[in-house]
Parts: C-alpha cells; structure tokens; sequence
C-alpha cells in the first residue's frame, strides 16, 4: 500500500516552522496583551462595611438622610466618594438603608417629608417611604443596602 | 474556502504579486550579519505594539505620569512584561540599528545604485536616537528629569542657536509640564509618522534594488 501523505518537503518544513515561530512571537505579545488590557476590568469593588453613622440619628418613622465619604481607588488615583442613603426604622431596632439614588437614570432623589414621599429632581419620579414607585419613569424600587448595627453604629455594604 | 477567500481578494487585490516580490525573493548566499536589519525591523514592531499598549494606561502629565508608570508595572497584569519589553527593546534598537549601519558602512553597501537608501537609513537612526531621547522622560522620575535636564542642556551649549534650541525642547526656560507633554505628543506623534514614511521607503527600495554582493578582496572591476 502507497503512503497517501507527500513526504514534508524542505520548503514546506521551512513554511510550518517560520509560521510557527511566528505564531509563537504573536501569542507570547498578544496573550498577556489582552490580560493587560481587560486587567481593570476584571477587579471586583471590595465589599468592606462602610460606617454610615449612629443609629441615635434616626428619627422614628421618618427616613433620615446619613452621607459619608468612602475612599477609593480607581487606577492610581485615589479619591473621596461620598455615599448618601436614607435609613429608616419604625421601632428603632430594624433598619432599612435605601439609597437615594434614583433607579431611573441615576439622579438623587430628596426626601419631602410634607407629602411622605421622595422626589427625584430630574423626571419626576416619586417614591413612597419604603422606596416602592409611586409614579413617574422608574423602572423598580429604590435600591437597598445591606445593612448591620454594632455597638450603636450602622453599617452599610454596597453592591 | 480559504482558498476561494484568497481567491476572491487576488482578483480584487491582486496581492500575490506583492506577497512574491516581498516574501518569495530568491535566498541571497550572504552572512548572517544581512539579518541585522531584518532584527531592527522586528524590534521595531515590538516596540510598536506595546508602546500603543502603554499609551492606554500612562498619563503624560507630572502630577500623573510616575504614578501610572507604576501602575502599569506593579497592579496590571503582565503591565511588567509589557514595559519591561518597551524598556529593553529601546535598548536593543539602538544597539541593532548601530550595528546594521555599521555592516552596510564597512561592506559599502551605501554606494550607487543604494545611495537613497542609506540616507534613509541614516534618518532613520536618528528618528531612533529622538524616540530614545523622548521616550527617556516619559516615565517622569529623577532618572528622566536629570537625563533630560542634561541632554537639553548640551543643546543649549550649540553656538549662537543653542539657547533657543534648549528653549524649544523644554518649551521654556526649565523643564516642565510643557516639556513632558511635548516630549510625549514628539514620541508617540511625530516619530512613529516619520518612521513609518522612512521604513516604507527603506524597505521599498531594499526590495526594488535588492541587497549588495559581499565585497570581496582584490576586487577588480
């Protein structure tokens, strides 16, 4: 029986291997090239509890605004964020943190204590006290943070 | 349908003719020392390619410049391996491209019919020499900014111009933000344009005349 397969002859052995060679130079650059470029992508935002303040705060029934700077840092910059939420407790042992960013297109919403309701400056969007929609262009409620209370110290959890 | 692929472009392109008076040249019977500008050329490219990967990161302002050089190196994965090549490939250009002059001078590989493409070589070199003097600052630490002082300060001592001279590369008496943004937009702007022309050129006419005998002794002609 004939071997079918052509001997590999000097030029093609020369052709596989410049290729190769060359296959190898491209994959040993563009490999870690892409590790390099989509690498920020990839960090996780670190999940720390963030102080927001003491409960002593909190007014009974009414959602009380707490603001705190957070640091952190994007590349080799490090900057001061400033997270804002309202709480919220009716028998001052459960908490409820609710962010005050509105789930529309991300403007702040402001608690407006004559009608029981927050109000989002840029489209209208009403929300109750619980932070469910009332009217306007939201598409879901107000989002919530976890939240843990340690010695009288309310802590929030992002994410 | 590779091969229909390769044959639609041919009839549109007509790239096989271009492939064959690039690639498929006869092997000229020379010595290894013919490689050296194929060498420069690869080193070129690296250069090329992970120059443009710098740039996505590095920042070419004081107040940010060394700070994301050392991002690149210590937080990105494989930033290292990417500057690290950036950094010793600059090294290595040099070195090749001064060998490669040198085998063209000594071989008199520069004389008729190639005279322009050794004067495009010599311009070449001395795109090379600016990249390296450019690139130099760009990381923004004490190394750059006394290596620039210095070798904005030999221009300074030129007869007559030297002043303006030095007053042109800082962008004003002393070395500043100026100078860093000019040096990088010099770098990654007008260098790789020039390269670019000079190595089209250099590589067109290396494959239109073809590369020089080896001289030999006692030539007689």
């Amino acid at each position: 029986m004939k071997d079918k397969t052509p001997p590999l002859g000097r030029r093609d052995f020369m052709k596989a291997a410049i290729f190769s060679i060359g296959g190898l130079i491209g994959a040993a650059i563009g490999l870690p090239a892409i590790a390099y470029v989509i690498g920020p992508a990839l960090t996780q935002a670190t999940d720390a509890w963030i102080r927001l303040g003491a409960i002593s705060k909190v007014e009974m029934g009414n959602p009380t605004l707490f603001k705190t700077t957070v640091q952190t840092q994007t590349g080799w910059i490090k900057t001061e964020e400033e997270v804002s939420a309202y709480v919220l407790t009716d028998n001052g042992q459960d908490f409820v943190v609710i962010s005050n960013i509105c789930t529309h297109l991300g403007c702040r919403v402001r608690w407006i204590a004559d009608d029981g309701k927050y109000h989002c400056p840029c489209h209208n969007g009403v929300f109750a006290k619980d932070g469910t929609v009332v009217s306007g262009p939201p598409p879901r409620p107000l989002d919530r943070f976890q939240s843990k209370v340690t010695a009288g110290i309310l802590y929030i959890k992002r994410g | 349908m590779l091969a229909k692929f390769a044959d639609w472009m041919e009839e549109r392109f007509s790239w096989r003719s271009v492939w064959e008076a690039i690639f498929l040249r006869k092997v000229p019977h020379v010595n290894w020392l013919y490689t050296l500008g194929s060498a420069t050329l690869f080193v070129a490219t690296i250069q090329a390619v992970t120059g443009i990967l710098l740039t996505l990161y590095y920042v070419p302002t004081p107040d940010h410049a060394y700070d994301s050089v050392v991002y690149i190196t210590t937080q990105l994965p494989a930033g290292w391996l990417i500057r690290g090549l950036h950094h010793w490939g600059a090294s290595a250009l040099i070195v090749l491209v001064v060998l490669h002059l040198l085998r063209v001078f000594f071989y008199g590989a520069y004389k008729y019919p190639r005279e322009a493409t050794w004067i495009t070589g010599v311009l070449l070199f001395l795109v090379v020499i600016g990249f390296g003097f450019t690139g130099y600052l760009l990381p923004w630490d004490q190394k750059a900014y006394w290596a620039t002082t210095v070798g904005t300060r030999i221009a300074g001592v030129a007869p007559l111009v030297g002043d303006w001279l030095l007053r042109i590369a800082r962008g004003g008496t002393d070395l500043s933000a100026v100078t860093l943004a000019r040096f990088f937009g010099t770098h990654v702007w007008v260098l790789p344009a020039a390269l670019a022309a000079l190595v089209g050129t250099h590589l067109y006419l290396v494959i239109r005349i073809g590369i020089s005998a080896l001289p030999e002794r006692n030539e007689q002609r």
